[in-house]
């Protein structure tokens, strides 16, 4: 402090290097973003002002809807599978057990893997004639339950969320056992000595004291599932017939497919209030229930 | 009775209750328990049975061991795929984005946690919103600044967003870590007439060493598996990281699943081996956005 009232300079240098990148590469493409958007170009030929037209045009794309309904569909299925299921498993293993630690390294090893990796193996997994599920049905007499589990519009959606729950429950497992742990065990105590049993302490303890861990795990969940691409680009690429599109794959496809940049940056703004809006709703709602 | 509890503080079962329904309830914890890892684990592990697997065998069964170990297929997959490229592209960019983001990050965290200035509250909000930015929201702007700068089918073209979107949670861990130190601790340093980036250098960088490891690690992660700038930044096959160039090169192997999978499994083994060994700093540096919430 003292000596940063003799001279601002070093402070000037110790930041620039940061904030100049920080700058130019995070802030700087979403403020151009509301430049093109107002664009009608190809990248060759001439740019054009159109104006809101953009906007005008997403609104009226069914398909823009149907990505629009898609990712809340992924959101959804993000809260309401992974939190109840790490939540319970965290309660399982918030105890004194042999081994204990291998299920933990296990549980988080998904969310450290390349997302195309895990899309690749998955997209093995369904496979129509030689995956993994379609096979164990037939082993187990059920033949006829085999499905064409992406290649199906009825199903893709079920296929993919359930991929995407399996990759990311393990970081709210560990959320949830930091939380556990903090937990102070006298209240336990008393309520044993009250003669509450393991269920009644989860029931009216532990889900209680968690509330504002589990708060913290939606809001992160949301903004998480939000940010789904990698998985429905390499599983899916928003196929077949739309079912599986996403906001970003379908910015991706029309402005990179059918090399429109005025339209994709519109999407892309679009896509960036949409996140931080929702984002911002659900931490108020919940921060409010929290307290 | 009640007393006994205080032995097994963490244990939350009732020790009341009959020992034989406290053993059963163990059972089934287990079980419970064995599934979930099973679950984590299986696919992987599918994976890696079937990298060795001929595809008359992987259409036969895809459960059993490979009645015979086809080494052959990870030859097939190193040869066919480039994989060497890719490993290369993915070794030079992640490396060259973390020594940059970590550096700046704490020359930055530093000046923002132990000294106090008009715009450093303000800056650090700036600098942490970035954590709230998704990333594909600025891919196609991205892409049009990187074509304007002409850095499109370039290393350097990747590693500054990289460099850019990896900031945010590092300065958010530095800063952190930093403020904690207790605040007389460059004292000495300045009566002795250390300039503040010595003091940075030789005082405040040293002490936030286990810190810095975890950003390192996390930044690594971040930038080893990073797939939608690559896709849209990149072009040209022998600029193409890991996980680009697997996901082209799934397509050139429909017919082969076997080599498939012997690709993927050595692209995956560096991951689970810094994961393995660096356990605890990976899963910290993952789940620290959540403790600011």
């Amino acid at each position: 402090m003292h000596l940063l009232s003799r001279n601002k300079w070093p402070a000037v240098f110790g930041l620039a290097p940061a904030l100049l990148i920080y700058l130019m590469f995070a802030i700087i493409p979403i403020l151009i973003s509301f430049y093109y958007s107002l664009m009608d170009w190809d990248g060759f030929t001439d740019m054009r002002f159109v104006g809101l037209a953009n906007f005008q045009e997403a609104l009226s794309d069914p398909i823009f809807w149907q990505s629009l309904k898609n990712n809340l569909y992924v959101v959804a299925a993000s809260v309401f599978g992974q939190i109840p299921i790490a939540l319970f498993f965290a309660i399982l293993l918030n105890r004194k057990l042999k081994g204990g630690k291998i299920f933990r390294t296990l549980g988080f090893m998904p969310v450290v893997i390349s997302t195309v990796i895990i899309s690749l193996v998955w997209g093995m997994m369904y496979n129509s004639r030689r995956g993994l599920f379609n096979h164990l049905l037939e082993l187990v007499g059920l033949g006829e339950w085999a499905q064409n589990w992406l290649g199906d519009p009825k199903w893709a959606m079920i296929s993919v969320c359930i991929t995407i729950i399996w990759q990311f429950v393990g970081l709210y497992l560990i959320i949830f056992l930091a939380a556990l742990q903090n937990i102070p065990q006298e209240i336990y105590e008393a309520a044993r000595i009250d003669g509450a049993s393991g269920w009644k302490q989860t029931l009216y303890i532990t889900l209680p004291m968690m509330r504002n861990a589990i708060a913290v795990a939606v809001i992160l969940c949301i903004s998480g599932s939000l940010r789904t691409f990698d998985l429905i680009y390499v599983m899916t690429s928003g196929g077949p017939g739309h079912s599986t599109e996403v906001l970003a794959m379908y910015m991706f496809d029309q402005t990179f497919s059918s090399t429109r940049f005025g339209y994709g940056s519109a999407l892309s703004l679009f896509i960036f209030f949409f996140s931080l809006i929702l984002v911002y709703l659900s931490t108020v709602v919940l921060r409010k229930k929290a307290d | 009775m009640p007393q006994t509890v205080v032995g097994k503080p963490t244990d939350i079962e009732r020790i009341d209750e009959p020992k034989s329904r406290r053993i059963s309830k163990k059972m089934l914890i287990y079980i419970l328990l064995v599934i979930y890892g099973l679950v984590n684990a299986y696919p992987i592990f599918w994976m890696f049975l079937n990298s060795f697997k001929s595809n008359i065998e992987f259409a036969k069964s895809p459960f059993g061991l490979p009645v015979e170990w086809l080494f052959e297929n990870y030859k097939t997959a190193w040869e066919t795929a480039r994989l060497d490229t890719y490993f290369l592209n993915s070794i030079i960019v992640s490396v060259v984005a973390v020594i940059v983001t970590v550096f700046a990050g704490a020359l930055a965290s530093y000046f923002l946690s132990r000294f106090r200035f008009r715009w450093g509250k303000a800056m650090y909000a700036f600098f942490v919103f970035g954590m709230l930015i998704p990333i594909h929201a600025t891919l196609v702007p991205m892409f049009l600044l990187m074509k304007e700068l002409g850095l499109l089918n370039t290393h350097i073209g990747l590693i500054f967003p990289y460099i850019a979107f990896n900031l945010p949670i590092t300065i958010f861990i530095l800063v952190s870590f930093m403020s904690a130190f207790p605040k007389d601790i460059e004292e000495s340093a300045i009566m002795d007439g250390c300039g503040v980036f010595r003091i940075f250098w030789s005082i405040i960088l040293p002490m936030t060493k286990p810190a810095l490891a975890t950003v390192v690690i996390l930044n690594f992660i971040n930038n080893w598996n990073e797939f939608a700038f690559a896709l849209v930044l990149i072009n040209e096959e022998s600029l193409k990281t890991l996980p680009l160039g697997l996901a082209n090169f799934a397509g050139q192997f429909t017919t082969n699943y076997g080599a498939q999978m012997a690709g993927l499994t050595m692209a995956i083994i560096p991951t689970i081996l810094i994961y393995l060994l660096l356990e605890e700093h990976l899963v910290k540096g993952m789940t620290a956005g959540a403790v600011k919430g």
